[in-house]
């Protein structure tokens, strides 16, 4: 069912932290340790087309705009930045702006959707989130600020999709243009908060508590216009929660999608919004899938059928369960997956013995 | 040397003793019962074990131990190998586990246990990444202790299991630990100290402190927690003071004792209702205090013990065997001497509340003793002297200091004149004294030159902004009462010009002012109004780098800091997914065994914080944090420093280089670009129209889809003979109608989207009677359309409007463009029917344009432009957000504005044509500055020919020309 169209070296100097694709899937960006974003052709395994310097430290995430406002890309990093990229040919690119207004890594960035215009999202270390917003007539930022939306730090961010408008007010224009900006947002108090633009201010409209770690990673589900919600959560704590509502967003209900045998850090939703991908600690993707009874299950790679019926005590099954999906992550994993070596193990040790003076 | 007691003579409990005459306190002064020399010892941490018998000295080259209670004084002596100090030795407190000590040297702890001959190393404790600055064992549970370290860890250790910590308490901050504690009564509890701040810890919920309490602003030396309140802690502080702490309000503390000097310790007395505290002396020089303070007095302490010529390294309490009502106090010094002091019966009577009322009975004895010793003087008896004078602070005894105090004892008194001191026994000078002696000296920017509160005046330098400022202030003796603000002087010295000067001068008459009208007092307030107006004035001028000052301020720092910290900075992630826009998967893995490379610790779960990959020296420290952000391979620094230059390329290699796989999935979403492309809306013939689509799931494999398409033929096909003619029986058909949405909600919501927009869009609208005309509005590319007619609607021409403000006013409402108004009469037509002979009823058909925009999207990503604009069209207007100037025209009878060429209440067409007086329904114009307008064909032909407005002469052309130009 899943077909791989392209394996693609980013022959980054350190650890890739974050791959997205533009909205066409044509142009490839990933960000690693090493400082730099690549842009890739995502149809041929080349070269990279562009490598994006800016970055002093780890680019965590990066970012693709919608196409209408041009080909935008943004990326955040440990040293506090965020830089906007625009190109005008997929191997020309310049920075458009620096945000330098953090005081600490930042870990996520977001655009919102194209509705809003060009808005962007960023959720920092130190415990503040910003909103950055592209007057794109005269290319001027403003920004604005969430202060201590999560004490200690900010993980992760995600828009809400642009709302549909209410059908019973669906006679007028300005229905549409009065619809309300939501943010999701995780950090380092286990919390997840929902903030809502609410006359230039945001203001905290929901504090979803069901995780006992970090939440790592939030994704608001997109939306078709089925009048409901979804938001899906990752934790340190080996837990993915999907949090749904109703279209009027009072009401969180969560259910706990699995628990992960490691610490769950990134989670995607696709465009329809029914198929989640999650991934974490232990490097393995995996593609969930909400069948009609409302209950998640592992869906294989190549058939698309389930793998896994979510159960409350899985453990037992999952290991065969576990089996029967290795093939597919063994192919995956297989060209990166040099066995330990002595090298690198007695370059830990001296990493250690460094420590200790 | 024999133990001796010095008892100053005095009424109370034969010991105290009082100056001349006024409020003056004192104390007893006692010389120390037992004393060992070690002259030969290095030890730098001691402890006592739980039976009182044995002293562990330790050091760097030796473990010794010397018993107590035994006069040979002779130590037993073990070697030991470390290049490391000891930083902290602590007996195990338990009676179960007597034996047993844990020593820390570096970032390990061993814990030792003392056989009948030589210790024996048991296990070592090895997880902290930097020095462990102190240990507790836990009072209840001998298994148990506590360890903190500089790496900002505590981890809670359990013997029986000591390959790891039992619990590790991660206090997300910038500075190490440097003491922990636990509570003596519940042992639940346990208090760490990050410089000056606590973090309260439940070790029952140990994922996040449980409280934090800002306790002093300058590194925190002691912890101890009370015996008898389980709440209850008392903290040691370098900046000088020792506070009494209930964390269950951790906002303020209870009681302060402030003294000169820092505080290295502070612990309660096992019994009794006292405290016992070690002053370290600015520069080392004189006054090692050891002091027993009651805690229900914190002015004056009950006794000093003096007798240590050098630094008290630590203390610790002896149990006394033979009366439970004395304890001893067991004291190791730099001056490698060990001393034991008794704590009798009559002492800890004094610290209990009731004893201290009783001031009358002083007697001045003391007075005589208390004249000046020259420093040099360091016999015993002098240093007793020295020792005992500078400690107590506080209103009481004020008095007494400037008197005694030699010159060498600082700046802060003018020994000159003691007269003055004598004369002011008053409370201003009192409260003058205590707000110098409260006055936080490590203000940024600001240095104090002098604080005199017998002169009542103090001198400042204040360098801020690049200029510097010398301040003096001179307090009138009534200060702060209401009527008297202290005097502000700059002095030569300031680097600033005289209007500058004045305004600061200004600035702090007005803090002063406010403040001493409260009568409270203002001198650290106007301080730091001034440095911040300081700050200002260069920032307005010269534009400050405000990043760098605000770093400067070192509270400040500690909170910045603390965010930039690694330790909240989640793990970097090593795996990825992302989908895009349209249902392309991207994936990333790096091997594991990349990652478990750089971990220190190797536990089953990839830890949280960035934190624990390079969690080495160069935590706790933002400058490296600086430097290693310079540096561009961040995980293979380390290998690096360690390795030749072209490891790191080798290293890569073995690892290879990260790979990013791109998945189409856009199968497992349901959607698909091929079948896209060649599914068919032709609606002249829907049943046709069905069976095409359902031979193409059939041809790309989507066999799920062929009844659907196969049912959605039989909605399309006629029942009864003829009944496409008779529309109506057609589109009523309630079956028909519930069967369609049922289908298209269940795909929509199982996510087959491009099924159920298919369906939506094919039942959409009456294939037949408009459809000649959906044809031809289908054909016209909404670009065209919106080139027809640059403005529609027309102002109405009453009166009321006519004015030209309202002109104005309505001219900025902007005004949709328009798709359907190209339509005209027939497409309206067509559409105010559409729902009527519709399948799909009209309450869904806003949820189901939803369904097609976003699907529309999605042929948008695909790049199918012109199928985008195909379901688009099946969409109701949504017209995208207007740019430019619109009109609304407004109906004449119930003067509302209207989009519509006619008013639906009033039943009355809203414009009318200037030229032929009929209603316009079509294109229509009109002039911006009148208002007056109508059919665009009629307003052309009239324009073509004359140059005015045909109502009122305006000259429309130029004036609209013109207000166009100003609008844009």
């Amino acid at each position: 069912m899943v077909s791989l169209l392209q394996e693609i070296d980013t022959e980054h100097e350190d650890m890739v932290h974050h791959a997205a694709l533009d909205f066409y899937g044509l142009l490839l960006a990933t960000c690693s340790s090493d400082g730099s974003v690549r842009i890739f052709h995502s149809r041929k395994n080349n070269k990279a087309l562009a490598e994006l310097k800016g970055h002093q430290g780890p680019v965590w995430q990066v970012a693709w705009a919608h196409p209408k406002f041009g080909n935008i890309l943004a990326s955040c990093s440990y040293d506090r930045k965020v830089i906007v990229w625009k190109s005008t040919t997929p191997r020309d690119w310049t920075k458009l702006y620096e945000y330098s207004n953090h005081d600490s890594s930042v870990n996520s960035v977001d655009f919102a959707p194209s509705e809003y215009g060009l808005v962007l999202a960023c959720a920092s270390s130190d415990g503040s989130i910003s909103v950055l917003t592209c007057n794109t007539e005269y290319g001027v930022w403003d920004a604005k600020k969430i202060p201590n939306a999560h004490t200690i730090g900010v993980n992760a961010i995600s828009w809400c999709p642009a709302q549909a408008p209410d059908p019973a007010f669906d006679q007028r224009v300005t229905s549409r243009s009065t619809a309300v900006k939501r943010l999701v947002s995780g950090g380092c108090d286990n919390l997840v908060k929902i903030w809502r633009e609410d006359n230039d201010r945001w203001v905290e409209e929901h504090r979803l508590e069901a995780h006992s770690d970090w939440v790592r990673d939030v994704a608001w589900a997109p939306s078709i216009g089925l009048p409901r919600s979804q938001i899906a959560t990752a934790s340190q704590d080996r837990h993915v929660i999907v949090w749904s509502s109703n279209s009027d967003l009072s009401q969180w209900t969560s259910s706990v999608l699995h628990t992960f045998d490691d610490a769950v850090w990134s989670i995607s939703w696709s465009t329809t919004g029914n198929i989640l991908a999650v991934t974490g600690g232990d490097n393995n993707v995996t593609l969930w899938k909400e069948n009609t009874e409302g209950q998640w299950i592992r869906i294989n790679y190549e058939s698309g059928t389930a793998i896994q019926s979510k159960q409350p005590s899985h453990l037992p099954h999952s290991h065969s369960q576990q089996q029967q999906q290795a093939p597919q992550q063994h192919q995956q994993q297989a060209p990166l997956h040099p066995g330990p070596s002595s090298d690198s193990e007695h370059s830990s040790n001296l990493s250690n013995s460094q420590l200790s003076n | 040397m024999p133990p001796t007691e010095t008892l100053r003579p005095g009424e109370r409990g034969g010991a105290g003793g009082s100056a001349t005459g006024g409020p003056e306190q004192t104390y007893i002064i006692r010389q120390s019962n037992k004393y060992y020399e070690h002259r030969d010892s290095q030890a730098t941490a001691m402890s006592v074990d739980y039976s009182g018998q044995w002293v562990l000295l330790a050091g760097r080259g030796h473990l010794a131990l010397q018993r107590l209670g035994q006069d040979d004084g002779s130590l037993r002596r073990h070697e030991r190998q470390s290049k490391y100090e000891v930083s902290v030795a602590e007996f195990a407190i338990c009676p179960s586990r007597k034996e047993y000590c844990a020593i820390a040297t570096s970032q390990y702890i061993d814990i030792v246990r003392w056989g009948t001959s030589e210790p024996h190393y048991e296990m070592s404790l090895r997880g902290h990444t930097r020095t462990v600055t102190d240990i507790d064992w836990h009072g209840k549970d001998p298994n148990l202790l506590v360890s903190c370290s500089i790496d900002t860890f505590s981890h809670i250790w359990d013997l029986r299991e000591p390959r790891k910590p039992a619990l590790s308490l991660n206090a997300v901050c910038m500075s190490g630990a440097t003491q922990v504690g636990f509570n003596r009564v519940s042992g639940n509890l346990l208090a760490a100290a990050h410089d000056g701040d606590l973090r309260i810890w439940d070790i029952r919920k140990g994922s996040c402190p449980t409280h934090y309490i800002t306790a002093h602003l300058n590194r925190v030396h002691g912890i101890n927690w009370s015996h008898k309140r389980e709440t209850c802690l008392a903290t040691a502080s370098q900046d000088g003071t020792v506070k009494y702490f209930d964390v269950c309000n951790p906002r303020r503390a209870e009681k302060i004792i402030t003294t000169m000097s820092p505080v290295w310790r502070a612990r309660y007395t096992p019994i009794g209702n006292g405290l016992v505290s070690i002053v370290v002396p600015h520069l080392g020089r004189g006054e090692n205090s050891l002091l027993l303070w009651s805690n229900s007095k914190q002015t004056d302490p009950i006794c000093s013990f003096v007798g240590h010529t050098d630094v008290i390294l630590d203390f610790a309490w002896r149990p006394n065997h033979e009366s439970s009502s004395e304890i001893e106090l067991v004291t190791w010094s730099r001056d490698r001497t060990l001393r034991v002091w008794k704590i009798d019966d009559n002492m800890l009577k004094l610290c209990e509340p009731s004893a201290e009322e009783e001031d009358s009975r002083f007697e001045p004895d003391l007075s005589e003793l208390r004249v000046p010793t020259p420093p040099e003087l360091l016999h015993p008896r002098s240093i007793l002297v020295a020792a005992s004078l500078p400690i107590s602070t506080g209103d009481g005894a004020c008095n007494t200091l400037p008197m005694a105090r030699s010159p060498s004892f600082g700046g802060y008194y003018r020994r000159e004149e003691p007269h003055i001191a004598r004369s002011l026994t008053d409370q201003p000078t009192c409260s003058l004294h205590h707000e110098f002696s409260l006055l936080n000296t490590n203000m940024p920017h600001v240095e104090v030159d002098t604080l005199d509160a017998i002169k009542r005046y103090a001198c400042f330098k204040i360098c801020a902004g690049g200029h510097t400022v010398i301040l003096q202030v001179t307090f009138a003796t009534s200060y702060p009462s209401p009527s008297a603000p202290p005097e502000f002087q700059l002095c030569q010295g300031t680097t600033l010009s005289s209007e500058v000067s004045g305004v600061l001068l200004k600035v702090l008459r007005c803090n002063a002012l406010q403040r001493v009208k409260k009568s409270r007092t203002c001198l650290e307030q106007c301080l730091r109004a001034l440095v911040a107006a300081m700050k200002k004035k260069v920032a307005a001028v010269g534009g400050a780098d405000r990043s760098q000052l605000h770093l400067q301020s070192p509270r400040l720092e500690g909170a910045l800091s603390s965010t930039l910290h690694d330790a909240c900075i989640p793990y970097p992630r090593t795996s990825g997914v992302h989908f895009n826009a349209i249902g392309m998967l991207t994936t990333f893995a790096q091997p594991v065994n990349n990652k478990r490379l750089t971990l220190r610790q190797h536990t089953a779960l990839t830890p949280r914080t960035f934190s624990s990959i390079n969690g080495s020296g160069l935590l706790g420290n933002v400058m490296a944090t600086a430097q290693r952000e310079a540096n561009a391979s961040f995980y293979l620094q380390e290998r690096m420093i360690s390795g030749k230059p072209g490891k790191q390329r080798a290293i890569r290699q073995m690892n290879g280089s990260p790979v990013v796989h791109i998945y189409d999935t856009s199968s497992l979403l349901h959607i698909s670009r091929s079948m896209a492309r060649e599914f068919s809306l032709d609606k002249l013939n829907i049943a046709e129209t069905c069976r095409k689509n359902g031979e193409l799931c059939r041809q790309h494999g989507r066999l799920d889809l062929v009844p659907v398409w196969l049912l959605a033929e039989l909605i399309a096909t006629p029942q009864v003979p003829h009944e496409s003619l008779n529309e109506l029986l057609f589109y009523k058909d309630p079956f028909k109608k519930s069967l369609l949405e049922s289908l298209i909600m269940h795909y929509a919501s199982s996510g087959d989207i491009q099924t159920a927009v298919l369906l939506a869009c094919l039942f959409d609208k009456c294939p037949t009677g408009g459809g000649a005309i959906m044809e031809m509005a289908v054909r016209l590319p909404p670009q065209l359309n919106s080139q027809i007619s640059p403005y529609h609607t027309v102002l109405p021409l009453d009166a009321k409007s006519s004015s030209s403000s309202n002109t104005w006013q309505q001219l900025k409402q902007l005004r949709s463009n328009s798709w359907s108004d190209s339509l005209d009469l027939e497409v309206k037509q067509v559409q105010s029917d559409a729902y009527a002979c519709s399948l799909i009823r009209r309450v869904k058909v806003p949820l189901f344009d939803q369904f097609k925009r976003a699907y529309a999207e999605i042929l948008f990503g695909w790049q199918l432009l012109s199928k985008r604009a195909l379901i688009l069209k099946h969409t109701q207007n949504m017209p995208p957000p207007i740019q430019g100037v619109e009109f609304v025209t407004e109906c004449g009878t119930c003067a509302k504005p209207k989009r519509t060429p006619k008013c639906e209440p009033c039943k009355r067409p809203v414009l009318f044509c200037v030229l032929c007086r009929l209603p316009v329904k079509g294109a229509a114009n009109a002039c911006l500055a009148c208002g007056h307008g109508g059919h665009m064909d009629h307003m052309m032909q009239w324009f073509e020919k004359h140059k005015v407005c045909a109502t009122c002469g305006c000259k429309c052309l130029e004036r609209t020309a013109e207000l166009l130009a100003l609008l844009s």
